[in-house]
């Protein structure tokens, strides 16, 4: 074989990294795929669930059983206005003013501080971090340590986290919050650890009235199906675009 | 390869070498497995202690099965126990650690069950001034099964 230096050193280069790259490339492929079918959580598969929320808002009672529940089961500082879930009571007035309050996320309940015969109507809203398919939160995310999981959930990794605090200016449902005791941002995890056991996340198990759903969307007879074939549902700030999982039966259009 | 180019392209070869002898460093090894962030950050995520067992699991035979029967036909049935009596997971696990005792006063069942104008209508509901003459509401309900019927 006639080969000359120059080619030589040409087509060794090209093989050798071609041969360094290969194990590169295959690596990153083999990782696409296990991402695509292997869960990363022992005896349970992320693949086989997309997880919903129901709040019927005519049927809370605004007693906060599901906020205190949450700070308790989540380890949420109860000295601090952070709250992962809250209930906020609007009051329409007869001058057509709404008066909107949440006083301690209403762990302490409400009491009533406007004369009845001034009010047009009243109603609680159960308040929740969204889990939007189409998350702002983890757009603006400047190192991945928020994300979206297989099985529908946001989650925000506490190791990696900066506290930089942009996802929770970016949430327009105001559903993050700065945890002081972590040094790092927070928010609902749909009982992450709850759920992946097969157990409901505290707030709905809170709920005295069954005001809070939670259930399978992958799962034709479970419970919020149902009601998304049956009833009238909104979500919040469906202008925005951000797809949220969290479904209202009974949402009043003063509802921000 | 003039000399200047051969310069160049050794101090880029160096550079690439340091950035991805760094990256390598700083990266975490999980970081990317399933998309944009720690792989292992589900399953330190999911480790999380649960706190609250569940009214059924009260309701074992041999624990307060016959509490929980009584309560699993009264209007309380959808109270769960531990929505009184507070999260006992690990009293579950370990009769020994006992649970907070429930709070029995009037403004705790009042969170429920005070007049508020935003409950709904159909919502059994009283007047904390005069309702029961200021006991307290166990004197003359059970808890676990408020009513007689
Ligand atoms: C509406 C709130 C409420 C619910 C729901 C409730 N409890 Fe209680 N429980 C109380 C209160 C208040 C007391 C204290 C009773 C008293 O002072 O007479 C109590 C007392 C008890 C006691 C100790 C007193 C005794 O009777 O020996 C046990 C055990 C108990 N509860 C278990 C349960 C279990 C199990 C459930 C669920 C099946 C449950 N409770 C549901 C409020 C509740
Ligand atoms: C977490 C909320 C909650 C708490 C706390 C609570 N209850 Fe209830 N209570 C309910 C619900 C829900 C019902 C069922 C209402 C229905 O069937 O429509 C109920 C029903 C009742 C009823 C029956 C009302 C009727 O019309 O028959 C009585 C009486 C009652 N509760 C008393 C109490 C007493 C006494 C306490 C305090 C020990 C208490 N409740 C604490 C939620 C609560
Ligand atoms: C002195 C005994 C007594 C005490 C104490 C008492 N109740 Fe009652 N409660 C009654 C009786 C009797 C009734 C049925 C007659 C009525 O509706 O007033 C009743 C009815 C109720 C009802 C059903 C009302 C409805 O419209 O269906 C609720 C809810 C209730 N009580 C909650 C409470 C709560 C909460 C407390 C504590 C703040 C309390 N009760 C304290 C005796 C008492």
């Amino acid at each position: 074989m006639n080969l000359s230096r120059r080619d030589f050193t040409k087509i060794g280069s090209k093989i050798v990294i071609g041969a360094a790259s290969g194990p590169v490339i295959i690596d990153a492929l083999v990782k696409k795929a296990r991402a695509l079918e292997i869960s990363p959580l022992r005896d349970y598969d992320w693949n086989e669930h997309f997880w919903g929320y129901v709040v019927d808002t005519t049927k809370c009672i605004g007693c906060g059983r599901c906020a205190n529940a949450c700070k308790l089961e989540n380890e949420v500082p109860f000295d601090e206005p952070v709250y992962r879930t809250w209930v906020e009571r609007y009051r329409v007035l007869k001058e057509g003013e709404a008066v909107i309050d949440s006083p301690n996320g209403s762990i302490d309940g409400f009491t009533d501080d406007i004369p009845e015969d001034e009010i047009n109507k009243a109603f609680y809203v159960p308040k929740i971090c969204n889990h939007c398919e189409n998350p702002p939160c983890v757009q603006v995310c400047p190192v991945g340590a928020t994300y979206t999981t297989n099985d529908g959930v946001v989650l925000v990794d506490y190791e990696y986290c900066i506290g930089c605090r942009y996802c929770i200016q970016a949430c327009p449902y105001g559903a993050r919050y700065y945890n002081n005791e972590k040094g790092t941002a927070d928010k609902c995890t749909w009982c992450y650890h709850r759920i992946t056991r097969g157990l409901l996340p505290a707030c709905v198990k809170a709920c005295p009235v069954g005001a809070r759903k939670f259930g399978d969307l992958k799962d034709t007879e479970s419970e919020v199906n149902k009601i998304l074939d049956r009833e009238r549902i909104n979500v919040h700030k469906p202008e925005l675009g951000t797809k949220p999982k969290v479904y209202y039966i009974g949402l009043d259009r003063v509802v921000r | 390869m003039q000399p200047h180019l051969k310069r160049a392209f050794t101090l880029l070869a160096i550079i690439i070498i340091a950035f991805i002898f760094v990256r390598s460093l700083a990266v975490p090894g999980s970081f990317g497995e399933y998309g944009w962030y720690r792989g292992d950050s589900v399953n330190e995520l999911r480790s999380q202690d649960i706190e609250y067992a569940g009214s059924r699991t009260c309701g074992d035979v041999g624990c307060h099965n016959t509490l929980y029967s009584i309560w699993n036909q009264s209007r309380h049935k959808t109270v769960n126990c531990e929505t009184c009596h507070g999260p006992s997971e690990k009293h579950a696990s370990n009769i020994r650690i006992m649970p907070e005792p429930a709070d029995d006063s009037r403004d705790f069942c009042g969170l429920c069950h005070y007049n508020r104008v935003a409950r709904p209508d159909g919502f059994p509901q009283v007047d904390p001034e005069t309702h029961g003459q200021n006991l307290r509401c166990a004197y003359c309900h059970n808890p676990h099964k408020p009513w007689f019927v």
